[in-house]
């Protein structure tokens, strides 16, 4: 299967990248590799194999309902974002 | 809707916020109520790299309770998928929920007209963050990020405005019994995406839908409902076609517009979610949860059913507190007369209106409400006394006290003693001022009785019960 201009594009919207044309194209490639790497796997017989959703065969790994103090606090992590306005993250207009 | 041209088809997706003490994800407070912005947060809620999000158990405790009440299969088996997308209300660029295998299976509302709709299932998930917009930009509060949902998916088994509003109302009520949610609607604890299609009577095919989002009252479903079944058979008389998409409801213009972005936009890629275990609970497990959840709406009505008429029983369910105080009068005292008076004191009196502010304080309990209902059964207190009574309990110098110490208090005891009546009745009739009266009655006025009563009602201070003040008075002037 190849990846078409047209996927690369769409990919972009959804994740909201504004990409070059030599940065598509780069893009392009990078994908079909991985993406030739990856369908290797389809070559495995896998009829009668239940899917693997995770590797460690963990199962109800949960933890108790209760608050507890946080490594960073609001200031610390409003500071990580580009700009701020009354102690939200400001970001241009959506809607 | 009258106009019977095209059947409606209503399936609706509730979003039910759970009312667990943290997050779904991470150890922050969930409850932002009243808080700044961006203060109840954590790293996990800001999507740092390398953070992990730490599943509730309580959450999904409240999830299997939340089935009970919705007499739903609990799926033993269930795991959690991420699904895409890009805005900024989500750090993360992906909510996670449970997309393949849901926790909860098949279950069903009933309405109190009897009709089943049927659940087709409920998942757990993360709630997005909050927008604020403003003229060229807006702000993000991540608050809300990952406070627990439960999205309640049900079949499309309504078929009128009336019964989408009754729908999300009884789902509404056996949330809020069930104790899993604060069911705040104002805030936005539970918010209904209604999915609505025409069709011909004879069309086998569903019509094409539309959805409306992000409803959060009784009345704005009902309306939407209308709204869209007056719009979309206008397209279809016309031989347009209704597109699929979402569509946003106004209250104050009581419209709904398209909200169509991008017609490409609604690829979510979802994928497991890698981070998180898959949940396999043991039938104890599910048991224990699914049996603490309380009584239901459905419960309380078939526990008043002889007492209380079924209008006076759908106004008290709306208010959990009095259906379970009512409960307990109930079981203090099987008479059905004291049931349904304190039914009507709830119903007529503490829900007036002007008494609304009562409903913020606590409740009196219910030895209290049925000696009240008692002392009014056996005429020591007249209907307005025992109403006087009742809203006095509510007043925090007379808590401590019982309806009887209270009554004598207020000197509101009525006084149904024959000898002493008479003594008062006699008092009266001697007065040169009733005189008349009294001539007038004999002559065959007998509307002065009225005027005689409320003299007597007046010397007794307002004790005397005036049915039996009225027997006295026919006797005397016979």
């Amino acid at each position: 299967m190849n990846i078409s201009e047209k996927e690369i594009d769409h990919l972009a919207e959804l994740s909201n990248l504004s990409l070059e044309k030599d940065e598509k194209k780069a893009l392009e490639k990078d994908l079909q590799n991985i993406f030739k790497y990856i369908s290797k796997l389809n070559e495995l017989d896998t009829e009668n194999v239940e899917p693997t959703y995770q590797v460690f065969e963990m199962e109800n790994v949960w933890r108790k309902d209760e608050i507890l103090p946080q490594d960073a606090d609001r200031e610390a992590l409003l500071a990580l974002s580009k700009e701020q306005e009354d102690n939200q993250i400001k970001v241009p207009k959506v809607l | 809707m009258s106009d019977k041209k095209y059947q409606i088809t209503i399936g609706i997706e509730t979003h039910v916020q759970l009312k667990t003490k943290t997050k779904l994800f991470s150890e922050v407070d969930n409850d932002a109520r009243g808080k700044e912005p961006n203060s109840c947060v954590s790293p996990v809620d800001y999507a740092l790299p390398g953070m992990l999000p730490r599943l509730n158990e309580d959450a999904v405790k409240l999830a299997i309770r939340a089935g009970s009440a919705m007499n739903a299969k609990i799926n033993s088996r269930s795991r959690f998928d991420r699904k895409h997308y890009f805005y900024p209300d989500s750090p993360k660029g992906y909510q996670i929920t449970q997309f393949f295998s849901p926790i909860i299976g098949e279950g069903s509302i009933t309405l109190p007209s009897g009709k089943k709709i049927r659940i087709e299932h409920a998942h757990l998930e993360g709630d997005a963050g909050k927008l604020s917009h403003f003229d060229s930009y807006s702000l993000v509060d991540l608050n809300r990020v990952d406070t627990p949902l439960l999205e309640i998916v049900s079949m499309p088994d309504i078929s009128s405005a009336e019964e989408a509003r009754d729908y999300c109302k009884e789902l509404w009520r056996n949330m809020v019994y069930a104790g899993v949610t604060n069911g705040d609607l104002y805030n936005g604890n539970m918010r209904f995406d209604v999915n609505i299609s025409l069709k011909k009577p004879e069309d086998k095919a569903l019509g094409t839908r539309a959805e409306i989002k992000n409803l959060n009252s009784f009345r704005s479903v009902e309306r939407a409902v209308e709204y869209e079944y007056s719009r979309q058979s206008k397209l279809l008389d016309n031989g347009e076609k209704v597109i699929q998409e979402t569509r946003g409801w106004s209250d104050a213009t009581g419209k709904t517009t398209s909200q169509r972005s991008k017609e490409n936009a609604q690829d979510y890629r979802y994928m497991p979610e890698p981070d998180l275990a898959p949940l396999n609970l043991s039938e104890d497990f599910i048991k224990t949860e699914y049996e603490k959840c309380p009584e239901l709406p459905e419960d309380y009505r078939k526990r008043f059913k002889n007492s209380v008429s079924s209008d006076t029983i759908e106004i008290i369910l709306d208010y959990p507190e009095l259906a379970r105080r009512l409960a307990e009068v109930e079981e203090n005292n099987s008479n059905e007369d004291t049931v349904n008076y304190i039914a009507n004191l709830f119903s007529s009196v503490l829900l007036a209106e002007e008494n609304s502010s009562l409903l913020n304080d606590p409740l009196p309990d219910a030895l209290k409400l049925s000696e009240l209902a008692e002392m009014k059964a056996k005429n020591e207190l007249s209907s307005t006394s025992a109403k006087e009574v009742f809203l006095k309990m509510f007043e925090e110098k007379h808590l401590g006290k019982s309806a009887r110490i209270l009554a004598k208090e207020l000197n509101l005891i009525q006084e149904n003693d024959s000898s002493a009546l008479e003594k008062i009745v006699e008092t009266v009739l001697l007065n040169p001022s009733t005189k008349k009266a009294q001539e007038d009655y004999r002559s065959g006025q007998e509307k002065v009785l009225g005027f005689l009563v409320g003299q007597v009602m007046k010397e007794s201070k307002g004790k005397a019960n005036p049915s039996a003040v009225s027997e006295i008075l026919k006797k005397k002037l016979k």
